[in-house]
């Protein structure tokens, strides 16, 4: 009896649901994709913290180690005392160092520095420390990158994906930064990733996490302000129908619950995580909008001539994509988009039709817990044309080159791994029966192989001067130069001149640095980077040796230190591939 | 299988065929970049045939600053690098690489080419060259010239300093470097420098800003008079494309007698302008030049000017 009523007492168990061999294997298919789409990202920031230490710093990355270790401060202040941290007079010194920017990623950088730097001494480089969140935010996205191309197309679609997206020299140039750029791209696609996993699960969960995402990423770069564009209209298009019947028939009108829950979490995470907001927040939100919508013009050239401020060229955007996204690339792009927009545009035609026949449109979404493709695509093309069309904009500033639009890059991607697979499936198919058996999968290595060694030769090819490298399909970094294009911006390529200055300059030689920061400047010699004994001068009259970072605006620099020296003959010329990046002028002794 | 069927079924082969010519590509571009030893090959191809009224050009433009270091200073003189025009030179030597041409002398008589490795070295000829008499840039200085600064006070000296060159800084733009060697007037010098001008190349001539309310007048003491008096001038790059300022007037007299004058406009750029002096050929004497604007002027004023 005891043994009855015992048993009776224990807890009823939750019968373990009997999963069938497709859920099972669709079960192990995630876990490999998971395992593949982090492995691939892990492989990329392992390469990129090998290359770290080549690569001189750049402008605003001096600015950001120095408001990172002013923030790492404000978190030792929060470990060891947290009622004092958090008094506005705590936050406010601390947190107003480049406020134009909100605080996740320097955050991380500080937090990078404090344990990984400094506690545990992982990386011998402060920088690399500081870097080293970049990095990681590149490897999520090529691991989003993959998991999307995975699950809306094949395996195969996102192995391209992937390596379309980590083998552009740009992408690889700013995803060793400890600036924004490359962190605003992973979190715009991993945002885009959670909120079409919402769509396709459904439910709080799912919703809330969306809302999360966005939060951060409104914390990482206010390129997250454009997102709306991006979800809304799409929203519309899937449920436009369902939200018009519902508001005919009860007055209200339903939105989709991620929606929901990104108006209603993103600002507060975007305020929350951000200390700076946390006093006078209205008016400092203001000052935040401000800065940006007024955001001054910078030189930069384009085409042999400097623009400098509005109207930007149009043709700005599409040609610097031409220019430094590998050509392969963007051949792949083309047969996945065309493919993956003729069928859109079909069932577009069909929607409409049914519309006017009032029957029930094809826009109907698959069953739930799976993604209908169309609808995916759809995603993808909104994902991509949002942050591209602001630069069809007269009024938009064109200064930062492509990593101002670097968001659109995993999308065109996923379209070009959808090109890889269309391409291997029609290999695969004019090779039927020459090619099968074990031989079969040679197919797709031959393919992958032809299509993406001239992106891995090109990408690794074009470091330490990812910005001055241009496709070979424009003539290479010479080709870029003869069409006048940008060779460099941001004064990071100093570091390149180590070596001559190791070889040349006597014990204590002064430098003009020219377009280098002193923040920048400051750690390249402090950790090494440079020789320590040389000392950095503001003008070219106090230096021994005068560098000129070649850009069209900055010709003045060079013509100002012939001047000076009364001539013109630089002792030294940096180049890539052939092509200035610095002049040295050496004054005579 | 028909033709259409064929192309068709292997249409794909293109997409890898692409990938591979750009891999092709790649490897060619980056193994094309001209070496040390042609560049030193064609200097003193150069070298043993230069005058003093030859110019030496480097094409594409961006190579320039390559050329300038292999060339070297004794070569490359701010006279050639930083020249008004080319049109004051009798040959030129065109160094180019990937077949590229220099768009100023498009119209020079080609007379020779020699190579060197991945250089090709073009001589030219001037059509229409004059030789010059005098040039007022290579004046500047205390011995022949005088400047001072004329307002409703009076005439007032400017003296000649000797100091140190102002130049730079670690943000652009930073406007025109100040030389060390000027003339010093109140609110105002009078020195050679280098202009950045609106095209972003580099033009030696005299800065001569302007000051308001108050005229600059610079005497060349004795300069040899030709048929023309040949000159450009031009302001600082930033403030011409902005077309800040006012418009600059700038007056030539000899022997008493204005020989013409020239009013820059905001925003033009490095422009030529040529003044008939012929019954003045052939003598020597004084040059007075004039600097003057309404309302504020240009600050960043710069002109150059020769006799031929």
């Amino acid at each position: 009896m005891s043994d009855a009523k015992d048993k009776k007492a224990e807890p009823a168990k939750t019968p373990e649901p009997t999963l069938t061999p497709e859920q099972l294997a669709a079960r192990r298919r995630e876990r490999e994709d998971h395992a593949l789409g982090l492995g691939l990202g892990g492989v990329y920031v392992g390469w990129l913290l090998a290359t770290a230490r080549s690569l001189g710093f750049c402008r605003d990355e001096g600015f950001y180690f120095s408001a990172a270790s002013s923030y790492a401060q404000w978190f030792e202040l929060l470990f060891s005392s947290p009622g004092k941290a958090m008094q506005r007079a705590a936050i406010d010194p601390i947190w107003s160092a480049n406020h134009e920017h909100p605080s996740l990623m320097k955050s991380l950088f500080a937090l990078s520095y404090m344990f990984l730097g400094q506690k545990w001494k992982v990386f011998d480089d402060a920088s690399t420390a500081y870097r080293f969140p970049s990095m990681l935010m590149m490897g999520m996205a090529i691991y989003v990158t993959y998991l999307f191309g995975a699950r809306a197309y094949s395996r195969r679609a996102g192995v391209g994906a992937a390596l379309a997206l980590a083998l552009m020299p740009r992408v690889f140039y700013h995803a060793h930064l400890a600036c924004f750029d490359v962190p605003i791209m992973a979190m715009w696609t991993a945002c885009i990733y959670s909120y079409w996993r919402a769509e396709a699960k459904g439910g709080l969960g799912a919703a809330v996490l969306a809302g999360v995402m966005y939060g951060l990423t409104l914390e990482t770069k206010h390129n997250a302000w454009m997102l709306p564009a991006v979800f809304v209209p799409h929203a519309l298009l899937v449920h436009g129908r369902a939200i018009s019947r519902h508001a005919s028939r009860t007055g209200r009108i339903p939105i989709p619950a991620s929606l929901v829950m990104m108006v209603a979490i993103g600002p507060a995470v975007f305020v929350a995580l951000w200390p700076w907001l946390w006093n006078d927040t209205l008016p400092r939100v203001q000052e935040y909008v401000n800065f940006h919508v007024n955001h001054e013009y910078y030189n930069i050239e384009f085409l042999g001539q400097t623009y400098f401020g509005p109207p930007s060229p149009k043709s700005y955007m599409p040609v610097m994509i031409a220019a430094t996204v590998p050509t392969v690339t963007l051949v792949l792009f083309a047969v996945g988009f065309v493919g993956r927009a003729t069928a859109l545009a079909k069932r577009g035609v069909a929607a409409a039709m049914a519309f006017f026949e009032r029957a029930v449109p094809s826009w109907a979404k698959a069953e739930p817990g799976t993604h209908d493709r169309l609808q995916t695509d759809a995603l993808f093309m909104l994902s991509l044309a949002v942050p591209l069309s602001v630069f069809l904009l007269p009024r938009t500033p064109i200064f930062g080159g492509t990593k101002h639009w670097i968001t659109a890059y995993p999308f065109i991607a996923l379209f070009a791994g959808r090109g890889v697979d269309v391409v291997v499936t029609a290999a695969e198919r004019a090779l039927a029966g020459k090619l099968e058996g074990a031989r079969r999968p040679l197919v797709a290595v031959a393919v992958f192989a032809a299509c993406f060694l001239a992106p891995l030769d090109v990408t690794a090819h074009s470091h330490p001067f990812g910005l001055s490298a241009y496709v070979p399909f424009v003539g290479g970094t010479a080709g870029g130069a003869d069409l006048g294009l940008n060779r460099q911006f941001w004064g990071f390529t100093t570091q390149s001149l180590a070596a001559y200055f190791q070889d040349e300059a006597p014990p204590g030689a002064r430098v003009y640095i020219m377009d280098t920061s002193w923040p920048a400047w400051n750690r390249m010699v402090s950790e090494g980077r440079l020789r320590p004994d040389l000392r950095g001068v503001g003008s070219p009259s106090e230096a021994d040796y005068a560098i000129v970072h070649h850009e069209q605006h900055m010709n003045e620099v060079d013509y100002n230190i012939w001047v000076e020296l009364g001539r013109p003959a630089p002792h030294y010329v940096l180049t890539h591939d052939g092509v200035p990046i610095i002049s040295v002028y050496k004054r005579a002794r | 299988m028909t033709l259409a069927v064929a192309l068709k079924r292997w249409a794909f082969a293109l997409v890898p065929l692409v990938g591979l010519v750009e891999l092709a590509l790649h490897w060619k571009q980056t193994r094309d970049v001209v070496p040390d030893a042609d560049w030193l090959a064609a200097r003193e191809g150069v070298k043993a045939e230069l005058h003093d009224r030859d110019l030496v050009v480097f094409a594409p433009e961006w190579s320039d600053p390559l050329g300038r270091r292999f060339f070297g200073a004794d070569i490359m003189t701010l006279g050639r690098a930083a020249r008004p025009d080319a049109t004051r030179f009798e040959r030129a030597f065109e160094v180019s690489m990937r077949g590229a041409h220099s768009a100023e002398l498009s119209r020079w008589k080609k007379v020779a080419e020699h190579r060197y490795g991945a250089l090709t070295v073009t001589t030219l000829e001037n059509p229409s060259f004059v030789p010059l008499k005098d040039d007022l840039v290579a004046q500047i200085g205390a011995k022949v010239v005088r400047v001072s600064r004329v307002d409703a006070a009076g005439e007032t000296p400017c003296p000649w300093q000797h100091g140190v060159t102002q130049s730079g800084s670690t943000y652009v733009p930073q406007g025109p470097a100040v030389p060390g060697d000027k003339f010093v007037c109140q609110g105002s010098y009078v020195g050679v420098g280098v202009l950045h001008d609106l095209d972003h190349r580099p033009r030696q001539c005299i800065f001569a800003g302007t000051i308001p309310g108050a005229t600059l007048r610079i005497r060349f003491a004795d300069v040899a008079y030709g048929a023309v008096l040949h000159g450009h001038d031009g302001v600082q790059w930033v403030t011409d494309r902005t077309k800040a300022g006012d418009s600059v007037h700038i007056s030539f007299k000899a022997m008493g007698q204005e020989i013409g004058h020239h009013t820059h406009k905001p925003g033009t750029g490095w422009v030529g302008f040529e003044l008939p002096m012929r019954e003045l050929s052939g003598q020597h004497g004084e040059l007075v030049v004039e600097v003057s604007a309404r309302g504020q002027g240009q600050k960043q004023f710069c002109f150059e000017a020769d006799t031929r």
